[in-house]
Order: structure tokens, then sequence, then C-alpha cells
């Protein structure tokens, strides 16, 4: 069993947001970045099949050099081995573009299993998993909150609405977008990380995986306009003061509404 | 100009009114309008839909798709793509269409995007608006070419008008499907019914430690009288069982008061509990989206906050 999951490095969930001077992304000097949060769960459900029996796990991510203490955090964690796509031609790639290189990595690597966030939690497209199953020809599930390996298939709950869930079943290879919440996702050992200093991560280039000139800003069928605050509209009335202040107005408040 | 091909989803055996907000931004765009239907039984469906925005009706009415299946469906869209030739597919940002829009968009090599709230035309192209970063910050994108996009359920308001369309059968060969449905499994009803409650004190990931609930926000619900509830992240990582969780994947609250603490308000929490009466957001983030949806706001550490009006109600109280 090999199972390849896709990893992203996204801006800390608590960094500053700050518009870059071109106004179409963030300014991302400076700031923390972290394994996207979905990606976490997707990484920690491989390990777990790994750990319940046979499976090379392999962890894939497109970006610069940053990108390199995401994969080891995930070496660390005990994923064998890693490829870094860096290529200055992948940037400005959108959702197909990046779609098309992890569909790439996944036909060099052949594995059984693709496991993938639901969304990145920087631009929220929720597109590249099922673009990858595509491009393969393979089935996907998306929000999968259980997984079961039997008899070469793949059983899956997958997050409906309300707290519903449908189960699915998918002959493998498949690839399997993961919500958050479907385990509890471990840390690094000081011995994994000892471990993953010994691991291969093997860095490609769009060439390498056969796409030079098929990816990046300019094969890109959207484009970014602008990225802005969200327009405000009435808002709340903000309470100020002490915190005394502050509580003897809620206070007055809730009196108001006839709960207190 | 070019026609939009409107994917409607069926639920329970009628079609969802999230496509009819579909059927909305299609009718405003002012382009010819196709649907699909896919279903089982679903003609009675198919034809409504023609009459209230949904344009020409292409059904795929069969057996094989009498659950959703993304196989199946990823067939029968490409086959209504095959016949339309459409500029933009648009499709509902539900379980159902984030399972396969995207696949549509990499099979048709063409633009995809996603949980968009709002799309107008601009010199011919599709201009389309979405959230970022969760809900902190919003973009503006634009499709050079064909496009598939998910718009976000609730963004426009569901079509109302009539249309004279009319209803035709779409043949798709929907045989080869490499997955199958097995079963859904419905929500267990569990002790904590936050759908009842008439005031919930709700923590966020910004309550920082699993004991700082029973510690901080519980508290205060005791004292209000009220139940505790939570975002997801509290949920997922195992401080709190599903039961609290309020939201688009938890409950629909409609509580006459709702305090959220240490909680940013990105959508899939505000569908949860935009419904309520009256809402105090406590966060020392002044840009927090909860502050849009909130009656009263404080900026501030919850920690100071949330303790200190505990012991006020409490006083309040006697
Ligand atoms: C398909 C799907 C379904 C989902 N379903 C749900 C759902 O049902 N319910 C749900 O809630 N989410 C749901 N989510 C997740 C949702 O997108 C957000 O990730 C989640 O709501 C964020 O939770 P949060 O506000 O607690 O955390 P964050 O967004 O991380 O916000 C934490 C906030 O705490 C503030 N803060 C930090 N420390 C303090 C302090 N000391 N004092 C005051 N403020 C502080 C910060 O300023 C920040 O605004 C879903 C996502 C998807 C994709
Ligand atoms: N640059 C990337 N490198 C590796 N995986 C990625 C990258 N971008 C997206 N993914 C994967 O695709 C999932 C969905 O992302 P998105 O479609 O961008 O919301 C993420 O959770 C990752 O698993």
């Amino acid at each position: 069993m090999k199972i390849l999951v896709c990893l992203k490095q996204v801006p800390h969930q608590d960094a500053r947001l700050d518009i870059d001077a071109a106004g179409t992304w963030i300014k991302e000097d400076n700031i923390k970045f972290e394994i996207n949060s979905y990606d976490t769960y997707a990484l920690e459900e491989a390990l777990r099949i790994k750990d319940a029996g046979e499976a090379e796990v392999v962890v894939t991510s497109i970006g610069p050099d940053r990108v390199t203490q995401a994969l080891r955090t995930a070496l660390g964690m005990g994923a064998d081995r890693a490829v870094h796509v860096k290529d200055a031609e992948i940037d400005g790639s959108d959702a197909l573009g990046v779609a098309k290189v992890l569909a790439a990595v996944a036909k060099e690597e052949s594995p059984d299993l693709v496991l993938m966030g639901l969304m990145s939690d920087d631009s929220n497209a929720s597109a590249v998993g099922p673009m990858i199953a595509e491009l393969m020809g393979v089935p996907n599930a998306s929000s999968v909150m259980k997984v079961e390996l039997a008899d070469g298939k793949v059983t899956c709950e997958r997050e409906l609405e309300g707290g519903a869930l449908e189960v699915v079943e998918l002959q493998t290879p498949c690839v399997l977008a993961v919500q958050s919440g479907l385990n509890q996702v471990r840390y690094a050992s000081l011995k994994g990380i000892m471990a993953a200093k010994k691991k291969p991560i093997d860095v490609k280039g769009a060439g390498d995986i056969g796409l030079s000139g098929q990816v990046g800003a300019g094969a890109a069928k959207t484009t970014i306009d602008k990225i802005y605050p969200p327009p405000k509209g009435e808002g709340a009335e903000l309470i100020e003061g002490s915190t005394g202040e502050v509580v003897e107005k809620l206070v007055g408040k809730i009196k108001e509404l006839g709960l207190l | 100009m070019g026609s939009i091909l409107i994917v409607a989803e069926v639920q329970n055996g009628s079609i969802r009114e999230a496509s009819y907000e579909l059927a909305s931004f299609a009718q405003k765009l002012g382009r010819e309008v196709h649907s699909l239907v896919i279903g089982s039984g679903v003609a009675g469906e198919a034809e409504a839909f023609a009459k209230k925005g949904g344009g020409t009706v292409h059904l795929v009415d069969a057996e094989a798709a009498a659950n959703y299946n993304v196989d199946v469906y990823a067939a029968a869209i490409k086959a209504a793509v095959a016949a339309t030739s459409p500029d933009a597919v648009l499709i509902s940002n539900t379980p159902t269409g984030w399972d396969v829009a995207p696949r549509i968009a990499a099979a048709q090599d063409c633009g995809f995007v996603s949980d968009a709230f709002d799309v107008a035309e601009e010199g011919g192209s599709l201009v389309f608006k979405r959230r970022v970063f969760n809900g902190k910050l919003d973009a503006q994108i634009t499709a050079s070419g064909p496009v598939v996009a998910t718009m976000q359920p609730g963004g426009t308001a569901p079509f109302e008008g009539t249309t004279d369309g009319s209803v035709s059968a779409l043949e798709a060969d929907l045989s080869g499907a490499k997955s199958a449905f097995v079963e859904v499994k419905v929500a267990e009803a569990k002790g904590v019914d936050l759908s009842k409650a008439e005031i919930i004190v709700s923590g966020g990931r910004g309550v920082g430690e699993p004991e700082k609930f029973p510690e901080v926000i519980q508290p205060l619900a005791d004292a209000l009288g009220g139940a505790m509830g939570a975002s997801r992240p509290v949920v997922d990582a195992g401080w709190l069982p599903h039961e609290y969780q309020v939201g688009s994947s938890g409950q629909i609250v409609t509580p006459k008061l709702y305090i959220a603490a240490g909680i940013s308000g990105a959508i899939q929490h505000l569908v949860g509990m935009k419904g309520s009466n009256f809402v105090i957001a406590i966060n020392k983030d002044p840009d927090a989206p909860i502050f849009e949806v909130a009656d009263v706001g404080v900026v501030a550490d919850l920690f100071e906050v949330v303790p200190a009006l505990t012991e006020a109600v409490s006083a309040a109280k006697g």
C-alpha cells in the first residue's frame, strides 16, 4: 500500500493579513506559515493506516523554499519521504494548475490512495482534490470523516449538512479530501524529528514532471483582480470602556431583552 | 453571448432552494439558460424548474441517479455540457457541489471558482466575488473563458418569477462508476439540544484550551440559565463533543440571546446562528467578521470580559 499525501503550507491561522502592493494577495514576508489545517488530518489518517499495517507514506507539496519546513514536520511525524515541487514557473497557477502538478506527481508515484485536505485555509478553493481525481481518471470523495480499507476497496463516510453522513465505497486508486476532525492529529516526537533528518526530500521542477509551459500564471484561466477587507455593513454597536463599564452595559442589554 | 448551464440539485425528492438561487443568478446574467436535473422519478420537479427560471431543462431520470454518486453525476453533467456548450456551469456549493464541480472544470480544462456569493458580467467576462482566508478577506475573480462555478447557498434570493421553459430527456452513459453509494446515516439526537435553548454562550478556538470551557464559558451559560455551544475547531480538537457544535455541519440555533466568545465568524458558523434574536460578540480582533452579524460587540480579551460578566449576571440575579 502506498499513500500520497498532498500538503499545502499556508499562512498561520493567527498571522496578520496585510494586503500586498499589487492588491491581489497578502504580504507573505515576515509572517509565520504552517501546514494547512485540513492537511494535517489527511497526514494523520495516512500515518494511522501505516501504523495499522504496511504502508509507505509519501508527502508532496508545491511551493517555495519555506515549504521544506512543512515537509520536515511531516517526515518528523512519520512520513517516509517527500517530494517538493519547486519552480518559479508554477507560481501564479490557479487550482487547476496546482491539480495538474499534483496529478503528475501522483502519476510518477502511482499510489493506491491520494489523501488531501478538503480546502486550503488561505484560498478556500476546495478544488484540487476532485480535480486530481478527474485528471487521474479515478473516483473521489470529499469531506471525508472516516476511512476504512478492506479487500482493495475504501469505504468512507462523507459529511453532509446538519451532521448527516453518507457512506460511499470507492475502488482504489482513489482521492480522498478529508474534513477537519476525522482524527486527533499527533505531534512529531523528538525521536521522529531526529529520524526525519535522514529521510529524503526529492526536489522537482515543472520540467521534471513533464509540465513545462503548461502551468503557472500564463496558463491560469481565472485571475484574482483584487482582495480587500469585506465591505462593512451596519455592524455591531461597539461597547467600549473598562471591563467594569463594558460588563455593566452588557448586563443592561441583557435586562432590556427581558432575560435577566 | 453563450449560455449558462445550471446543475439543479434534488434532495429528498425535490429541487433544493439553492438551485432556485442559481436560477436567479442565471436569469440576472441575461443569457440563454439551460438546466440539468438529475435523479430518479423527478420529471415533475424538472417541469416545475423549467417554469421557474430553469430555462431549457435537460432531464437525466435514471435508477442509477436515485442517490448521489460522484461518477454518475460527473457523467450526467459532462453530457449536459456537451449538449449545451455553456460559457458557465453553475452548481451550488453544497456537499454535492464541492464533490463533483471541480471534476467538471478539470474535464473541460476551464476555469473554476468556488463558493462565490455574487457573479456579474463585465466586458464579456464573468466576474465573481467570494470569501478567502475563512471570511477575513474578500476576493474578486475574473474568468477569462468558460468557467465552472459553485455558488454559496444564500448568496441571493431564490428566483420567484415564472418562465416558459421546456423539459427534454438527455442521453447520458451512467455506467462504469468506480464508486458506489451505500447509505445516508442521519444525525442521531444527542443529549444537548441547542435548537431549543433560549440563551447560548459559545466559545471558539480563541478559548485556547479545553479546560477553559468548564472554567470560563460554562459558568456564564449557567449564570444566564442558558446552554453552552462551540465552533467547529473546538469539537475537532476533541475539547467538546459534536453535540455542542453550532454551524452548517452542527446545529442550527435560534436563541433569544447568542454570545460568541473567541469566534471569528466564518460563514459555516454564521449559517448556524444568524437566526438568533440578539447576538453579543466578544473578540480581540476588531476586524473579525462576527462583528458584522452581532448586535453588540466588545473588542477585548474574552478572559477579562467573560468572567466579569458571569459575576455581574450572578449579582444581578441576586
Ligand atoms: C464544510 C465545512 C463545514 C463547517 N462547519 C462548521 C460548523 O458547523 N461550525 C463552525 O463553527 N465551523 C464550521 N466550519 C469551520 C469554519 O470554516 C471555521 O474554520 C470555524 O468556524 C472557525 O472557528 P473559530 O471562529 O472558533 O476559530 P478562528 O477562526 O480561528 O477564530 C478564533 C477567534 O478567536 C479570537 N481570539 C483569540 N484569542 C482571543 C481572546 N483571548 N479573547 C477574545 N478573542 C480571541 C481571534 O481573534 C479569532 O477571531 C466548517 C468548515 C467547512 C469547510
Ligand atoms: N501547493 C500545494 N501543494 C500541495 N498540496 C496542495 C497545494 N495546494 C492545494 N493542495 C491540496 O489540495 C487541498 C485543497 O486545496 P484547495 O483546492 O486549494 O482548497 C489542500 O488541502 C491540499 O491537500
